[in-house]
């Protein structure tokens, strides 16, 4: 049995439950952590949406049906918290998601977490300019180490469809870094 | 600067292989940064946040079985109250009407029973009145008899002249009555 299976055993035992949710967020929060900055821009934001994520697990483990791994059913959750988050914070500023996009360099210049220098500022202005799937498939591939078939199992999205659109993005930021 | 420095020879930039540290990769190309020593304290704060919810969903659910039943008992306990309120109504009723036929001695000669005459059947009415009657003149008659004995006992040991003038005043106050 390898050691996510056994995890997974003591997380879904209501004794040894809270053992072992301690030891999954050693393993994990930073990962989540940083796949949600990406989405929310802010730490303030990420730190939000991380426990949200992380209660959300909390309180789903028993129904996980491990048709897919803990990881990527995690990244899954952060994801779709993310996602609700930037929706709810649509609606009270009664802005929709190209306002946001638009938004988020200006956000992420002013957040007091962020200290760029020109190249850090140059590849953010780059990923800013891709479409929402191209950004999401850079972030996961590049940053988040996830295979193609995790990422594919998180978006829905074919592995052909994210390999070509991740390989475009990459020769996109070559092209402009090196200019 | 020196993370300029570092990031100066762009043609390597995101080529140099995979960094380990989530965090290290994070801040050196994208420039973002986390406070020190974050991931501790956001492990307790994410920890402490569950028991509370755990804690706050218990007390929802000790709380739940007072309130909550199922639909279909929902209906039969709000049929069993309708039932119990219109037995409850049907007996005051039933009781109600009783009362007024057998309440004739509670009645008395006032507007009250003026008004209730209205609203009794003509007959029960009369009957009422005829029992009134007979019951005043026979408890006082015998009530004003028993007096005068009394009265011509008494009469024995105070002076004619005073007795009369009493028996006088007390046989016009008897008639009258």
């Amino acid at each position: 049995m390898d050691k996510e299976a056994v995890l997974i055993k003591k997380l879904k035992n209501t004794t040894l439950k809270d053992i072992a949710f301690s030891e999954l967020l050693d393993g994990y929060q930073e990962r989540l952590y940083w796949h949600i900055r990406k989405i929310v821009t802010t730490h303030e934001n990420a730190d939000d949406v991380l426990q949200n994520t992380f209660i959300r697990v909390y309180k789903s483990i028993a129904n996980f049906q491990e048709e897919s791994s803990l990881h990527t059913w995690m990244y899954r959750i952060a994801y779709n918290e993310s996602l609700r988050f930037l929706e709810k914070n649509n609606k009270k500023l009664h802005e929709n998601i190209d306002e946001i996009s638009s938004k988020h360099l200006e956000v992420l210049f002013e957040d007091v977490y962020f200290d760029g220098d020109e190249i850090q500022i140059k590849l953010n202005t780059i990923i800013a300019g891709f479409t929402e799937k191209q950004k999401r498939i850079f972030h996961m591939k590049y940053f988040d180490d996830l295979s193609f078939r995790e990422i594919s199992e998180v978006l829905n999205i074919s592995e052909s469809t994210l390999k070509s659109t991740y390989y475009t993005a990459v020769k996109i930021i070559e092209e402009k870094i090196i200019l | 600067m020196e993370k300029s420095a570092e990031n100066n020879n762009k043609t390597g930039f995101l080529r140099e292989g995979s960094i380990d540290d989530v965090s290290k990769k994070h801040t050196k190309y994208l420039g973002t940064e986390i406070p020190e020593g974050y991931f501790e304290t956001s492990k307790t704060a994410i920890l402490d946040k569950i028991k509370s919810e755990i804690s706050a969903h218990k007390i929802k659910d000790k709380k739940q079985p007072v309130l909550w039943m199922q639909p279909s008992f929902k209906y039969l306990a709000a049929a069993s109250l309708v039932f119990i309120f219109g037995i409850t109504v049907w007996f005051q009723n039933a009781t109600k009407k009783e009362g007024v036929n057998t309440s004739f001695e509670l009645l008395s000669f006032n507007e009250d029973y003026l008004m209730n005459s209205l609203l009794i059947d003509d007959a029960e009415f009369e009957a009422f009145a005829d029992a009134m009657l007979i019951h005043e003149i026979v408890i006082k008659a015998e009530v004003s008899e028993r007096k005068i004995d009394a009265l011509f006992l008494n009469s024995l040991f105070v002076e004619d002249s005073l007795i009369d003038n009493y028996t006088s005043d007390f046989f016009l106050e008897a008639i009258i009555l």
